[in-house]
């Protein structure tokens, strides 16, 4: 077994193990052995970038046991791509609620509610366990039971948020599990057609297929269900207040990496595991206009907010449009298909790669600012950004890549969807992006100017208390992802690279 | 009953009629408690009709059997997670100023 491919196995174990061991430790040594699992995780993640860049596909046989009954893990360049972010933003995270315990969350003892949750700790660690699992699987069983683990915990996280949180989590728990149910009976059905859950496998036997038909039903019952737990646009009511009543640890999580594993198993559906069938152009077309809707419609709704939270939550729905404007570029035209379809997967990827971490970083921010100020209504915050010019430097960072201006991923990521629509001639995209980047320029602006207005802040108010020194440490967590978010765009052609590595071309 | 419709089939079509019962009822009803029933009954209906799909090759097909134990195993975990987010929510109903705390 080489170096590379016990990574593979360890990268879905050991926070799985790190989880079960912060069970059963107090509190503050859960966070130590929670940092100690996160820089852990981020070291094994090297050995499979290394070997992914070099060309390679790491894979393991677990047990030995070969498909279709055995798990098969596979690392390739989408695998390893958003391995790296989770590992850059995990690491991140997991140190802000390491140095800021109050953020994870709050906790009802005998007499009161206590800030710092330790429950944090094993459900993060368990969230990341099913995060890795879903990038490296290479067979739709463990790709349904690792977005479960993922969708599980992170309901779970979503509630440590105290009396508030409740309700949205189990708004939540319900779509989350209805999505998976969709998802389950569509993996079902192509296993009847196929014998076989592997992903490659299941490509293979489908080519050989005459009937479109049950692939198709498959296919649209799979799209429907992980499109719930993206949060689609007509299918978005849940993120808002989930993501919004989420302790400030936890949001970033949520809208940072928890979205990004739906999102894989749904490029995985569509582009590994079914080839193009007859008849699915309709579905992919009303995906795109699906997209296009969430973009103008969640970028409007963003503007209308009062509150920092659920302003950056809306800008989640505008984005996740985005990543559904390139579905119909995706599939193979009657020009020069391999190289357009690429183009448009670079340009997602890029996208939710980039919006991992600037979200990640604003997230935690808007978070930072709501612990510290106890309110998040944007008119309360007003002149916050005297006591914090760094936290306020890292959101204008965040925002430069969420805006998808040069240099950062997200630029890199709309031109090349740009081009791949020009490319194919559907200008409609390009005017959806256009309009996309305006209002979010907006809806930035609105989220925040107010903290740079000068305001006289009365003496008692908890924002004119003196800075503590862990709030500072803190504020770096935020400045870390917002230099990030503009240094990983200096990656974009190298991205590409990668992402050819096993692509399904 | 009509000879043309096998075992496996009314069991797929017993499967389906639960998996949208349980869909609409839990798209109409305000109840959090019979929401997360009929959240149950969604998951057995699906539940069902896969276990109807390997029922069609003889042996049974084991795939699909591994498929439904981590259904159930997930529906457990589901429906636990849920009630205990149900409880305190009516907890907090019940008895505002302290919570859903004994």
């Amino acid at each position: 077994m080489t170096l590379a491919q016990f990574s593979l196995g360890a990268l879905a174990l050991v926070p799985l193990l790190g989880a079960a061991l912060t069970m059963v430790l107090p509190h503050p040594a859960r966070r130590a052995l929670g940092v100690v699992t996160s820089l852990l995780i981020a070291g094994l993640t090297v050995p499979v970038m290394i070997s992914v860049i070099s060309g390679e596909l790491p894979e393991l046989v677990l047990g030995g046991f070969e498909a279709p009954l055995g798990i098969h893990l596979r690392g390739d360049g989408l695998a390893a791509v958003f391995l790296g972010v989770t590992s850059l933003v995990g690491v991140t995270i997991t140190g802000y609620a390491a140095v800021l315990p109050k953020s994870t969350g709050t906790y009802l003892s005998s007499t009161a509610w206590v800030p710092g949750h330790p429950g944090f700790w094993p459900l993060w660690l368990g969230c990341w366990s099913g995060l890795n699992a879903v990038y490296l699987s290479g067979d739709l069983f463990n790709l349904y039971v690792s977005l479960e683990l993922v969708g599980l915990t992170a309901v779970a996280l979503v509630a440590l948020g105290g009396r508030s949180s409740w309700e949205p989590a189990l708004r939540y728990l319900f779509i989350a599990v209805l999505g998976s149910l969709m998802f389950l009976a569509g993996v079902g059905l192509l296993v009847s057609v196929t014998g076989t859950l592997d992903l490659q496998q299941t490509r293979g036997e489908l080519e050989g297929l005459e009937d479109p038909t049950l692939p198709l039903l498959a296919l649209t019952l799979m799209t429907v269900g992980l499109a719930m737990k993206v949060a689609l646009l007509p299918m978005h009511r849940w993120l808002v207040p989930a993501h919004s009543a989420a302790p400030s640890a936890v949001s970033p999580i949520l809208s940072g990496l928890v979205i990004k594993a739906a999102m894989v198993v749904m490029l995985r559906c569509w582009l590994w595991a079914v080839p193009v069938l007859q008849g699915s152009e309709w579905l992919a077309w009303m995906l795109g206009a699906l997209g296009a809707a969430g973009v103008l419609i969640g970028s409007v709704l963003a503007l209308r907010q009062d509150r920092l939270k659920p302003l950056v939550a809306y800008s989640t729905v505008a984005q996740i449009g985005y990543w559904f404007l390139a579905f119909p570029l995706l599939l193979p035209g009657e020009n020069d298909a391999a190289q357009l379809a690429s183009g448009a997967y670079g340009g997602v990827v890029a996208m939710a790669v980039g919006h991992a971490i600037a979200k990640a970083g604003l997230f935690t921010a808007a978070g930072f600012l709501k612990d510290r100020c106890g309110t998040d209504e944007m008119s309360a915050l007003r002149g916050a950004g005297a006591h914090h010019p760094v936290l306020i430097l890292a959101m204008g960072m965040c925002a430069v890549g969420l805006l998808g201006l040069p240099i950062s991923l997200g630029f890199s990521g709309k031109w090349q969807l740009a081009t791949a629509a020009v490319a194919a001639e559907h200008w409609w995209v390009i005017l959806v992006v256009a309009a996309g980047t305006l209002l979010s320029a907006a809806y930035m602006l609105r989220g925040i100017a107010p903290l740079l207005l000068q305001a006289e802040i009365a003496e008692d108010a908890p924002a004119a208390s003196p800075v503590s020194v862990r709030e500072r440490v803190g504020e770096i967590a935020v400045l870390v992802l917002g230099v990030a978010t503009i240094c990983t765009g200096l990656l974009g052609a190298g991205l590409s690279d990668l992402l050819e590595v096993g692509s399904w071309w | 009953m009509e000879a043309g419709i096998d075992i496996v089939s009314w069991y797929l079509l017993i499967g389906t009629v639960m998996t949208i019962f349980g869909i609409v009822r839990l798209l109409l009803v305000r109840d959090l408690l019979a929401r997360l029933i009929a959240l149950d009954v969604t998951g057995i209906g699906v539940l069902v009709s896969l276990v109807a799909l390997a029922a069609r090759s003889e042996p049974t097909d084991p795939v699909l059997q591994a498929l439904v134990i981590t259904g159930l195993v997930i529906a457990v975990a589901f429906t636990g997670l849920g009630a205990v987010l149900i409880r305190r929510l009516e907890g907090l109903q019940e008895d505002p100023p302290r919570g859903d705390h004994q």
